[in-house]
């Protein structure tokens, strides 16, 4: 590895550097707040090296590339590393989380996607994906006081070992068919007359397989209600945005390039589509727990980023780009709400702890609603414009059928995410005496309310940028 | 190569089918790794038999890689069954079933 090559890699350097000196720091001198302040620094530091360091190579031993689809995600996942550790202050003086430990286990985190978003190769996939879901499984049952994270670790632990066996088989299949690792190469060698190798399309099954399980999508999906419902919220917020979001930015980059593959592998896209819409939606309706609801939700939605992968193209890959940003917002402002309101480490879960907060939290209970309604696609809000996109991009390559089914779960969506508003604005009386929040947990939320909203009014500036960063 | 690759290959296939198998069948934790472990063994079988195929160094080194992944994987996943079974005194998965619907 050449000093270029490391000066490329500069910004993961940093996050996972500076995730081992806060470890080392820990140990000595066991500040909680002040290293999670100084993890939220280094994550920015991060974040500006890679948008304001220009990679002196385009590729860091054929395994990562640190082109500007790269740049673009480990800047959005440093982002969010920042903004999930300036809502975990409160939260974590509550629950006692380890101080060195928390902060470091983020930024690892962070590290991790970053990599999976960057690679260039099944290896670099493999590293990635790994880094952070091995980090994932501890910090999902960081707090060992709680019975409920406990079996939120086991079950995304069990989960998340058979991911990776079948993602290493799928990878072992494809480098037996093709001799290599690269995704270039591999996608020319897998083709032959025009098909799929039988191999290279059991092994492309494998790896959406393993991909399925990590992003939940059905029959993969369950997991996910438990260890949302169990893991601290500010870790699900983290793990339902940024693990989801990396693994399909990686997945995309896998897909560029596959040529007529795409036929071969559209059947099972679109079962793993409509059965992830489907059975999302309908399990959605039935909750009555906001962290289970969101879960099922997300189900729902990976479906409708799956159709933007059908569809594939240059309209379905930036549709696809759009939706995780808007996700990844909408969602970790969602859970931002509930850590902001948490009480002693508690946050609301039940629909009948949220009653009445629109009227004793106004702002914040508006600012769960406005998130709710981007999910469901309502608007003036980015949701509407990312779920309209993925429609688009499906109709433009006639997928008719799964883009009316996701419109029709739209429709039904609304339900679900109605109800936990309605509970919130219907009466004046109140339950549950929630927490004031922080001021750093306040700025997160603001942040997130207003990216929200200009990208549902202005969407233009970030297409335009996702159709500069895409690779052709 | 000695060895057709398709051999080494059906091999490769059987363990993960036996390892996937002990995953599903068992429900005690460790049996559970155990089965992972197997998958992942198979995995490194299929790539050593390919890299020898293709003499190509790239799929050993990945198997080098995976070792190091999977012993990471490995010390979570025990350091999880001591605090599970230090917890809840049984390592049985169905045991762990407080949250539902």
């Amino acid at each position: 590895m050449s000093g270029a090559e490391l000066i490329a890699l500069l910004p993961v350097l940093i996050l996972a550097l500076g995730a081992t000196a806060l470890l080392m720091a820990g140990a000595w001198w066991p500040r909680r707040n002040t290293l999670i302040g100084t993890g939220v620094a280094i994550a920015l530091l991060a974040a500006l090296t890679a948008g304001g360091c220009p990679p002196p190579v385009a590729e860091v031993s054929g395994m990562f590339s640190s082109g500007p689809y790269a740049r673009f995600f480990t800047i959005l996942w440093s982002l969010l590393a920042a903004m999930t550790l300036l809502l975990s202050p409160r939260y974590g003086r509550a629950r006692r989380f380890p101080a060195g430990e928390y902060p470091a286990l983020v930024l690892f985190a962070a590290a991790g996607m970053a990599l999976l978003s960057s690679a260039s190769s099944l290896v670099g996939l493999l590293v990635g994906l790994e880094s952070f879901t091995l980090v994932l499984y501890i910090l999902i049952a960081i707090d060992k006081t709680c019975p409920r994270g406990t079996e939120a670790g086991l079950k995304y632990l069990v989960m998340g070992i058979v991911a990776t066996g079948l993602l290493g088989f799928g990878i072992a299949l494809i480098y037996a068919t093709t001799g290599t690792f690269h995704f270039a190469e591999m996608h020319q060698a897998l083709l032959e007359g025009g098909k799929l190798r039988p191999l290279g399309l059991l092994g492309w099954a494998l790896i959406l397989c393993a991909a399925g399980f990590k992003v939940s999508l059905v029959p993969f999906h369950l997991w996910t209600p438990d260890v949302y419902q169990g893991a601290p919220a500010p870790v699900t917020a983290l793990l339902s945005t940024g693990s989801k979001g990396a693994v399909f930015a990686a997945l995309v980059a896998l897909m560029i390039g596959i040529g007529r593959g795409l036929e071969a592998l559209a059947p099972l896209l679109w079962a793993l589509a409509a059965a992830s819409i489907i059975l999302g939606t309908l399990c959605a309706l039935r909750q009555d727990n906001i962290k289970r609801m969101l879960a099922y939700s997300s189900v729902a939605h990976m479906g409708y980023v799956t159709i933007g992968l059908l569809a594939g193209g240059e309209t379905g890959r930036s549709a696809v780009i759009f939706y995780l940003v808007v996700y990844t917002l909408s969602n970790l402002g969602a859970f931002g709400v509930l850590t902001a309101f948490a009480i002693q480490g508690e946050e609301p879960q039940n629909y009948k702890d949220l009653r009445g907060l629109g009227y004793h939290h106004p702002r914040r209970g508006s600012a769960l609603a406005f998130f709710l309604l981007s999910l469901a696609g309502i608007p003036p809000t980015a949701g509407f414009i990312a779920k309209f996109n993925i429609f688009h991009a499906a109709i433009k390559t006639d997928h008719l059928g799964i883009a009316l089914l996701g419109i029709l779960a739209s429709l039904v969506s609304l339900y679900y995410y109605l109800r936990p508003v309605i509970v919130m604005f219907l009466t004046r009386e109140r339950d549950l005496c929630l927490d004031r929040g922080s001021a750093s947990e306040h700025t997160v939320l603001g942040v997130c309310l207003l990216a929200v909203l200009l990208l549902g009014i202005y969407p233009g500036p970030l297409f335009d940028l996702i159709a500069l960063i895409l690779p052709s | 190569m000695i060895v057709p690759l398709e051999h080494v290959l059906i091999v490769a296939g059987l363990m993960f089918g036996l390892g996937f198998a002990c995953v599903l069948a068992r429900r005690s934790l460790i049996m559970i790794l155990i089965g992972v472990e197997v998958m992942i063994n198979a995995v490194g079988l299929a790539l050593v038999g390919a890299s020898a195929f293709w003499h190509n160094i790239d799929g050993q080194l990945l198997v080098v890689l995976l070792m190091a992944l999977t012993s990471a994987e490995v010390s979570i996943s025990l350091a999880m069954v001591v605090y599970l079974n230090r917890r809840k005194g049984t390592l049985d998965a169905d045991a762990y079933n407080e949250m539902k619907g």
